[in-house]
């Protein structure tokens, strides 16, 4: 409303403003400017904040995880405990199949479904470790392609990349299935390595197509450097590329390692059971809380591996625009 | 001149397809044919009881599905899931983004904290959602407890399982915008948040005046993620709540489960899933037309 003016007159309606009325907008307004707000401070709203942010982001994953160290009595106790009151890690000894002596000498035994377990870890490893490095080898030349080469039909082409993002799992599970009975891939590792690509391929693919647009314009230099188009693809602009590149196998690996829609319709108890599906055995069969909670937690130990990273790298994925 | 340049559109040409070709194969066989068939299904009636039998029956399905009662109700689950999802996640995202903008000691820490739901499974997620909300199990019980009220406090019921779904899924989704918001944030000049102290703005001014409008293209396309994600949400609902209690929480997705894998009427289910894609596709379309593009000449 008024024009900034010299400096020193905002400063002295700042100190009159107390005197006037501590309630009156421009009041507030001196202080706050008094403590540097914006974006820069941080103030006790904004701790407050924070802590909200933690208290969000960690009670679900504490409430939950916290029953993998509950004994089977506090486990049976009602109101349920806040908290272990003695703490044990039996259960992630027993879901691996061993017994665990406690302190008091009871024994708590190993769980039954300790095969499907480790099973479900091996296979879910080899379907993740497959599936990152097909989509790289897969969407790497793809996105590139999109982002920065001109051919006809590529608007067409890239929404059909998004509707195939768009497309829900459950409508594409009954063709798979029938797709797969016929080719004898249902219940095998190849299927499911064949299913999850058509989840991650999409998806990274338009992640990077906006990540390969952000990158400079280097071609028509190594080209006149004498390097051919896939002499520059491969030695310049994946290496310029690496930490969106990383991001994109990040990324990959969770989707594969967290994929459960098809993993049960297709391999759930067959000898290629994964993880997410050797899990649900706790749920639903037999159930036992606080196996299902050490195996829950043994599923979240490569994405909190890889949060610090991704945390770092995640938003130079241009999601937003990447036709613009 | 001229025909340089031909030869270079070409040699375009031949590189795009050398490189996209194998890919789109991939996708029109593993994508399109499944689609396909999905479709195919659809015009039909499968019956495999006394051996299996498909008969072209046209619009029947289409038809069936569209005066059945239960999916009615459940395009409403749908849309009341999506709706509370994408408001929660943005309104979460946002203010996740804004605790980011500021200068935290060991922000690195926070941040990987922060992003952890989203790299958490969505099955995962169910069954912790299910574990904080149910009666027997839940958080709101040792509350009440610990404050001497001496009832179950239960949130997966009729009238709320709902809200707990949309919760748990805005939960997951909501870093992913945060850490794009953020970057958004980053690069709005600090002269800016002193010009409008200079100008006395109130805290909530600056925030509509100097912090949003940079935003708004970002928080449009995730606004579309976001409705895409839950509309085609199933893993997390069929593991937290499994349609229930009753129907109560049934939406399209879990509903075109049921048809096909539980009451095996495999062309109903087909049937829904091209209503429920169309759904997806319509409203991502309706928030483009009236949203997107007064957004996109802005940013």
């Amino acid at each position: 409303m008024s024009p900034p003016g010299p400096a020193p007159r905002p400063a002295a309606s700042r100190a009159a403003a107390p005197a006037v009325g501590a309630d009156r907008p421009d009041a507030v307004a001196g202080k706050r400017a008094g403590r540097r707000s914006g974006p820069g401070g941080t103030t006790i709203w904004s701790r407050l904040a924070l802590a909200a942010v933690l208290v969000w982001t960690l009670l679900p994953i504490y409430w939950f995880l916290r029953i993998s160290l509950l004994t089977p009595d506090e486990i049976a106790r009602y109101p349920p405990p806040l908290h272990p009151l003695e703490p044990t890690p039996a259960a992630f000894f027993n879901i691996f199949g061993f017994d665990h002596v406690l302190a008091d000498g009871t024994v708590r035994r190993g769980s039954g479904q300790a095969n499907q377990i480790i099973r479900g870890l091996a296979n879910s490893a080899i379907v993740s470790a497959v599936v990152t490095l097909v989509t790289l080898l897969v969407v790497l030349p793809l996105a590139y392609a999109f982002a920065r080469l001109d051919f006809p039909h590529k608007n067409k082409l890239l929404f059909a990349i998004l509707l195939a993002v768009a497309l829900p799992p459950v409508s594409t599970l009954i063709p798979f299935y029938a797709m797969y009975v016929r080719l004898g891939l249902a219940g095998t590792l190849t299927g499911l390595v064949i299913v999850t690509l058509t989840i991650t391929i999409p998806f990274v693919t338009w992640m990077l197509i906006g990540y390969f647009r952000n990158l400079p314009e280097v071609e028509r230099l190594a080209r006149i450097d004498g390097f051919s188009r896939l002499e520059t693809f491969f030695r310049i602009i994946v290496p310029l590329g690496r930490s969106g590149v990383a991001a994109a196998a990040v990324i990959a690996f969770l989707f594969a390692w967290n994929e459960y829609t098809y993993a049960l319709m297709l391999v759930n108890g067959t000898t290629a059971n994964t993880l997410p599906t050797a899990i649900s055995g706790f749920l639903f069969q037999h159930p036992e809380p606080s196996h299902l909670a050490a195996s829950l937690a043994l599923t979240i130990v490569p994405p909190a591996l890889v949060a610090f990273f991704l945390q770092r790298h995640v938003a130079d994925m241009n999601l937003v625009d990447p036709v613009r | 001149m001229n025909a340089a340049r031909r030869t270079a559109e070409l040699s375009n040409l031949g590189f795009s397809l050398l490189l996209a070709l194998p890919v789109l194969l991939f996708l029109v066989l593993v994508v399109a044919y499944p689609l396909g068939h999905a479709l195919w299904m659809s015009f039909h009636e499968i019956v495999f009881f006394g051996g299996y039998r498909a008969t072209f029956v046209g619009f029947e399905n289409f038809a069936d599905v569209l005066t059945d009662r239960k999916f009615g109700k459940s395009l409403w689950i749908t849309v009341r899931f999506t709706l509370e999802s994408v408001v929660l996640a943005m309104l979460a995202g946002l203010l996740i983004a804004l605790v980011l903008n500021r200068p935290w000691r060991l922000g690195g820490l926070v941040r990987t904290v922060v992003i952890l739901p989203w790299c958490i499974s969505l099955y995962g997620t169910g069954i912790m959602f299910s574990y904080l909300a149910k009666g027997q199990t839940g958080i709101g019980t040792a509350i009440a407890y610990a404050f001497g009220v001496e009832e179950a406090v239960n949130f997966v019921n009729r009238r709320w399982v709902i809200e707990v779904l949309a919760i748990g899924n805005a939960w997951n989704m909501a870093p992913l915008v945060a850490f794009f918001l953020l970057a958004n944030l980053k690069t709005i000049p600090r002269r800016l948040y002193d010009l409008a102290a200079i100008d006395r703005m109130s805290r909530f001014g600056t925030f509509l005046n100097v912090t949003l409008p940079p935003l708004r293209f970002t928080l449009f396309v995730f606004t579309c993620i976001t409705t895409v994600l839950s509309m085609k949400l199933f893993d997390f609902i069929f593991v937290l709540s499994g349609g229930g209690p009753g129907t109560a929480s049934a939406t399209l997705t879990y509903r075109i489960y049921k048809e096909s894998f539980k009451d095996l009427d495999l062309g109903a289910g087909a049937a829904m899933s091209f209503m429920l894609l169309a759904l997806i596709l319509g409203t991502t379309l309706l928030l483009y037309v009236f949203w997107g593009r007064r957004a996109a000449r802005t940013a």
